[in-house]
């Protein structure tokens, strides 16, 4: 679910004890992703793809030992990203470390994490930082050691010794939910329109990028949308619910709902259902979790945006299987992968490639 | 033993008394007090926006009052028997997460034609999750010796985390639709499991009120070693305290399956602090033997009223939690304040 992989790898971060925290957690363990998220990002793609093709048929990486150091083994989001990953090695015959905390987004118990893989000698270190600054001393000790780094989803502050950051585009994402929405409930211009957006954290950064590109393609190409209430849920469905619940009592002819990430999509999704809104009140999800997928088909869900954790995973082994043979000419310092719109008319074969792996 | 102002030999004393018992009688009748908070609540929220005064809200309100009143209703017991849980929360999210997968694979498999099967087999589930949880939270307490904050809490991170582990963190959808469509309401604002719930706790209000289950959980909460010495099998009686909690929590797991068609692991999360919220401004003492069913009952109200009308209101939700600060800190500053007046009469 967790549509926002950050906002829930900060959740999990206190399923242990202190609720309370929970914003504070999801807040601290996440930033800085996508400041460069307007990047065009057709033209990165093919980038890295064609690289990643060249690198592989220059010299043979067979063996080679790459560590990859992700957020929280919990996360659907981690477990697509791991998929890709072990193909990718596979392909390309090296051997992958996969590491991480079972359930804690947090540098507290990420930074010993590094330190154990980085004392099994791998040859390049693919890191999901769990904090831009805490885990820069990490990076540095890596790069000291030999080890090539590449970072995946989110970033250190200082990318002088990654080699390449490679990332899902929010803001696009967010740019897209408007564009489907807009889509969804007949935009003209001239009429008024009630949207209302549902997100799980004030600070993560998936969560605020997402927020931002919604708002500016609203502003530049429908400025007859009106984002009436935002409210947060602190990645419970419940929460969720009881939000989109009032606000449909608030707002009788509200048009739309564009739900930020898993949690407030199913939230959404059960209140449309209850109320017997569902068709009537547009509702725009992210990610692609298997069951989201399914709610489109119903008809619940109106688009789902979808980031492609799995390709994320994969370019960034390509990239450095090619630096591991010298061949860094191809390799971009960041790399913004756009996202992807599922609606009921995408084929079973986009389904079958963006749809997560549970 | 307090020596009391009726007997003091102060000629002033007299009217001491007839002002301090006019203060006593007010704050001792803490429902009355919720009761003309709520209300004010309503008024002032109708007046921001008039739609708060409407069939559609009081839906809302009750969606979110039935489950927490459940596990507030069972933590005030707990509390009252001097004891406190912490896992309430978490068992909320384990059991409709376990539950969830149940009904997935009965409603996938054999059981497809009979949906409300399915269902009753889900509260079956949660109720029996619940309950297991609730032993291992007493045989913690009674055999390993520990305190019941420890106790629960090493329960707490028990089922969240095994909620995490075993969903990965997704939520599990796949049982049967017929869930989300129970939801609506059905007389007037109350859908039917929030009638059920309702029942549930004029049973539990018996319970504590009016039969030897809530004398005895009185007794042990003001003196657990004068209960014994009264005959009382302690033991026995938190066991079958923290089970009807751990119960409490299965069903209002169970209700927020309803509510979303769905398990999420998250769901409930910090729940055990909005419960034990409802209970302190429901005139409960944490240090255990006074409390009451109503009190709790209009606290999880009171709670749940500001949730929706500060959402109606177009004010940041984030605003729930220092309101509820604010009430809690006057609930127990009046709860201080009778015990004072309460040990002098």
């Amino acid at each position: 679910m967790f549509g926002t992989s950050k906002a829930s790898r900060g959740l999990i971060v206190a399923a242990g004890a202190a609720t309370l925290l929970l914003a504070a957690c999801s807040s601290s363990s996440s930033s800085s992703t996508t400041s460069s998220a307007a990047a065009s990002s057709a033209a990165a793609t093919s980038a890295s793809a064609s690289s990643s093709a060249s690198g592989s048929a220059a010299c043979d990486v067979t063996g080679k030992k790459v560590a990859f150091v992700m957020g929280a083994e919990s996360d659907p989001f981690f477990q697509a990203m791991k998929v890709g990953a072990a193909a990718e090695a596979q392909a390309k015959g090296m051997e992958l470390i996969w590491q991480g905390d079972a359930k804690e987004y947090s540098p507290a118990t990420q930074i010993p994490v590094v330190d154990q893989v980085l004392a099994q000698k791998p040859d390049a270190l693919v890191l999901i930082p769990t904090d831009p600054k805490a885990l820069q001393p990490s990076v540095a000790k890596a790069k000291a050691a030999g080890v090539i780094v590449a970072n995946v989803d989110t970033r250190v502050e200082n990318l002088d010794d990654v080699l390449t950051f490679i990332t899902g585009d929010n803001a696009d994402g967010g740019a897209k939910a408007a564009e489907s929405l807009a889509g969804a409930i007949g935009y003209k211009d001239g009429t008024k329109y009630k949207v209302v957006v549902g997100l799980s954290s004030e600070t993560a950064t998936t969560n605020v990028a997402r927020l931002e590109g919604f708002k500016k393609a609203i502003a530049d190409k429908y400025p007859g949308i009106e984002i009436v209430d935002v409210a947060y849920s602190q990645s419970k469905p419940e929460v969720a619910n009881t939000n989109i619940n009032n606000w449909l009592t608030k707002y009788p002819d509200l048009n739309g709902i564009f739900a930020i990430d898993g949690t407030n999509a199913q939230g959404a999704a059960a209140a449309l259902q209850a109320k017997g809104l569902t068709g009537k009140v547009a509702l725009v999800g992210y990610d692609a979790y298997p069951d989201n997928v399914k709610l489109v088909k119903d008809g619940v869900i109106t688009s789902l945006i979808a980031q492609v954790p799995a390709d994320e995973a994969k370019q960034a082994i390509d990239a450095v299987a090619d630096a591991l043979c010298g061949n860094t000419a191809g390799i971009q310092k960041e790399v913004v992968i756009p996202n992807f719109t599922i609606d009921k008319n995408t084929t079973e074969a986009d389904l079958k490639q963006y749809t997560y792996v549970a | 033993m307090a020596t009391t102002e009726t007997h003091s030999p102060n000629p002033a004393g007299t009217q001491v008394v007839v002002a301090s018992s006019r203060f006593k009688t007010l704050i001792s009748n803490q429902q009355f007090i919720l009761l003309i908070v709520w209300i004010l609540m309503v008024i002032g929220f109708s007046l921001i926006n008039h739609i708060f005064f409407s069939v559609g809200v009081a839906e809302n309100i009750l969606l979110d009052w039935a489950p927490l009143v459940l596990i507030a209703v069972g933590e005030l017991i707990v509390i009252i028997s001097g004891g406190i849980d912490l896992s309430v929360g978490a068992i909320v999210g384990f059991t409709g997460v376990i539950s969830a997968f149940a009904m997935r694979s009965l409603y996938e498999g054999s059981l497809a034609e009979q949906p409300y099967l399915v269902l009753a087999i889900g509260v079956l589930v949660c109720v029996i999750v619940g309950l297991l949880v609730g032993l291992i939270n007493s045989l913690l307490i009674n055999y390993a010796k520990l305190v019941p904050f420890i106790a629960t809490l090493v329960t707490l991170g028990a089922c969240s985390g095994m909620a995490l582990v075993f969903t990965k963190g997704a939520p599990v959808m796949g049982g049967p639709r017929e869930a989300i469509a129970l939801s609506p309401a059905w007389i007037g604002p109350f859908s039917r499991p929030v009638l059920i719930v309702v029942v549930v706790v004029l049973i539990l209000w018996a319970f504590v009120h009016k039969a030897r289950f809530g004398r005895y959980t009185f007794a042990i909460g003001s003196n657990s070693f004068a209960a014994r010495a009264a005959g009382i099998n302690v033991k026995r009686h938190v066991t079958k305290v923290y089970m009807l909690s751990g119960l409490m929590a299965g069903l209002a797991g169970f209700f927020f399956y309803l509510r979303l068609g769905s398990g999420a692991p998250t769901s409930g999360l910090g729940n055990e602090l909005d419960a034990i919220a409802a209970v302190v401004i429901g005139g409960a003492a944490l240090t255990g033997g006074v409390g009451r069913v109503s009190g709790t009952v209009l606290g999880a109200l009171i709670l749940t009223t500001v949730t929706s009308g500060l959402i109606i209101s177009g004010v940041d939700p984030q605003w729930k939690r220092v309101v509820v600060a604010a009430l809690i800190a006057i609930a127990a500053t009046l709860q201080a304040l009778r015990k004072t007046e309460g040990g002098a009469s």
